[in-house]
């Protein structure tokens, strides 16, 4: 084998060994090029994240079907300045409860994400557990046709992927998903309506 | 300090697991729903109440025998006077009305008409946000009660013999006042020596009636039922169930207006679900006057795209056991006969 400054010539067959490395160093700068392409691609985009208008949202159920994620990163949130507390919440209870219970025939929710504290007689505060929340908004419907609205969808962002085409926005009939500045990333309700 | 770990131990893990895995089922489940019924046909989370808007007909005891428009817009409460003539608080005004719709006498007001009642001698007693003004039988203005509190929303009056009492939605209490204007006494209001709980009101409406027993009744939405006092303000009874299904309450504030029959029996209105039924003076349920299905466009202003506050319906009872339902929405007076 002829060496030029330590170095094969370029037109000196290489061997298998020197092949794979090259191949393997080809893909990690590949794979490197890749993930920094991404993450700039994400930085320009993170400019923007989705989010839900509550005032067009129509309570369709295709936030918990259409995300991309297993379990949507839409969840019920709580506007507690609005809520009533009330004894009977139709976003916590079933139409036709058999008791103001916790017990999980009473609960509207389908995955018993929200949970009653008791405040004083006869009021009671709703929490959501995000963990368990699909988005659905089943909640959202009872909360609004009988209440106050204080129970509506927001896109949360630690769980959001913020694709640059939202699987969501595709399907929503109210087009309530919009586009929002990053530094203002969820449009909250302050009043009932 | 909180530790970086936590171990779980094995109920715990099965519980999280169990949840976890139901949670993800539930999803996949609904996509697979979803995708077989096409994007957009059907919500498999639906919040269904279908099943209380339409009523059983054998429930039914009354049928429409008339029905026509409300003078003004705006429309609030009606009362009956002692010639069966209709007085009915819409805008800013008072209309006295024959049983057929027929305009009489009106009073123009200050501000808007929240509430009204006529004592038997003819007199009128007109609530508006925070204070009553008093009229002769002819529509004349006899006096101006001033307003118990700044913040008063009187949206319920009641005229007795002796006393008038007002509702007030926002100060959580009913007044008893004499004929004159002068306080008497404050009912309702949270004494828990009094074993009195309270009333709990969301939207401005609390109502209150002089029942033949000699108690007045009061409804209490928050707590879905009706109370029963003495003129003192002791809390002698109440009944009433929160549920959507026909002999209870539904959504978070029912009933927002009552009255009574002569027998004694209680006519009930709600919103929400917009409907009038018949309890017996104890509070068993009797029948219905009208049903859902017999107030869309009122069903429709209470539907979980639309703000319920401006729904509602009211109801009187004249002489001869007629039922007048107001519908504020739609702005007319429908008039219920019992079924032969």
């Amino acid at each position: 084998m002829n060496l030029t400054n330590g170095q094969p010539p370029a037109n000196e067959p290489v061997s298998r060994r020197q092949f794979l490395r090259n191949g393997a160093r080809l893909m990690t700068m590949t794979g490197l090029g890749v993930a920094a392409g991404a993450l700039v691609s994400r930085s320009n985009g993170a400019a923007y994240v989705w989010q839900i208008d509550p005032a067009k949202c129509l309570h369709c159920g295709n936030c918990a079907t259409q995300c991309v994620l297993e379990q949507s990163a839409v969840k019920c949130v709580h506007a507690y300045a609005v809520c009533g507390y009330c004894q009977l919440c139709t976003g916590f209870f079933a139409p036709e409860p058999n008791e103001l219970t916790t017990a999980a025939e009473n609960q509207l929710c389908p995955t018993a994400a929200i949970k009653r504290t008791y405040v004083e007689d006869p009021y009671y505060q709703y929490s959501i557990d995000e963990n368990l929340c699909i988005g659905c908004a089943k909640c959202v419907q009872g909360c609004n046709r009988f209440g106050n609205g204080s129970l509506f969808l927001q896109i949360r962002h630690d769980r959001c992927l913020n694709c640059n085409e939202c699987a969501i926005s595709r399907t929503c009939p109210g087009q309530a998903f919009r586009r929002v500045p990053v530094d203002h990333p969820y449009l909250l309700k302050t009043t009932s309506r | 300090m909180k530790p970086e770990f936590e171990l779980y131990d094995r109920r715990e893990f099965f519980g999280v697991v169990t949840k976890t895995a139901a949670v993800i089922g539930l999803v996949a489940g609904a996509k697979a729903s979803a995708e077989e019924q096409g994007q957009g046909t059907a919500n498999p989370f639906a919040y269904d109440i279908s099943r209380f808007q339409k009523t059983d007909p054998k429930l039914v005891a009354y049928e429409e025998v008339n029905r026509w428009p409300i003078p003004h817009k705006e429309a609030r409460r009606l009362a009956i006077g002692p010639n069966d003539q209709i007085y009915l608080c819409a805008g800013n005004f008072i209309n006295c009305l024959s049983q057929t719709g027929q305009p009489g006498v009106e009073l123009a007001l200050a501000g808007p008409a929240c509430c009204v009642a006529v004592a038997r001698d003819g007199t009128i007693y007109a609530g508006l946000r925070d204070h009553i003004e008093v009229f002769d039988s002819k529509g004349a203005k006899t006096a101006l009660w001033e307003s118990p509190d700044p913040k008063s929303w009187l949206t319920g009056l009641a005229a007795g013999e002796k006393d008038v009492f007002a509702a007030d939605a926002h100060k959580l209490v009913v007044l008893r006042y004499d004929r004159h204007g002068k306080i008497l006494g404050r009912i309702g209001h949270k004494n828990a020596e009094r074993n009195v709980p309270g009333f709990i009101v969301p939207s401005p409406f609390l109502d209150v009636i002089i029942h033949r027993d000699g108690l007045l009744r009061v409804n209490n939405p928050g707590r879905h039922r009706v109370e029963a006092y003495t003129f003192d303000g002791d809390l002698e009874g109440a009944w009433g169930k929160p549920t959507a299904a026909i002999e209870g309450f539904c959504g978070c504030c029912n009933p927002i207006a009552i009255t009574t029959l002569a027998d004694g029996r209680i006519v009930t209105c709600e919103k929400g679900i917009p409907r009038v039924k018949i309890y017996s003076a104890s509070g068993e349920f009797e029948s219905v006057v009208a049903g859902a299905e017999s107030f869309p466009e009122n069903a429709h202003a209470c539907s979980d795209l639309n703000d319920c506050i401006h729904g509602g319906i009211d109801a009187a009872v004249d002489s001869e056991g007629h039922i007048y339902i107001l519908d504020i929405v739609t702005g007319d007076v429908r008039v219920m006969k019992r079924k032969a």
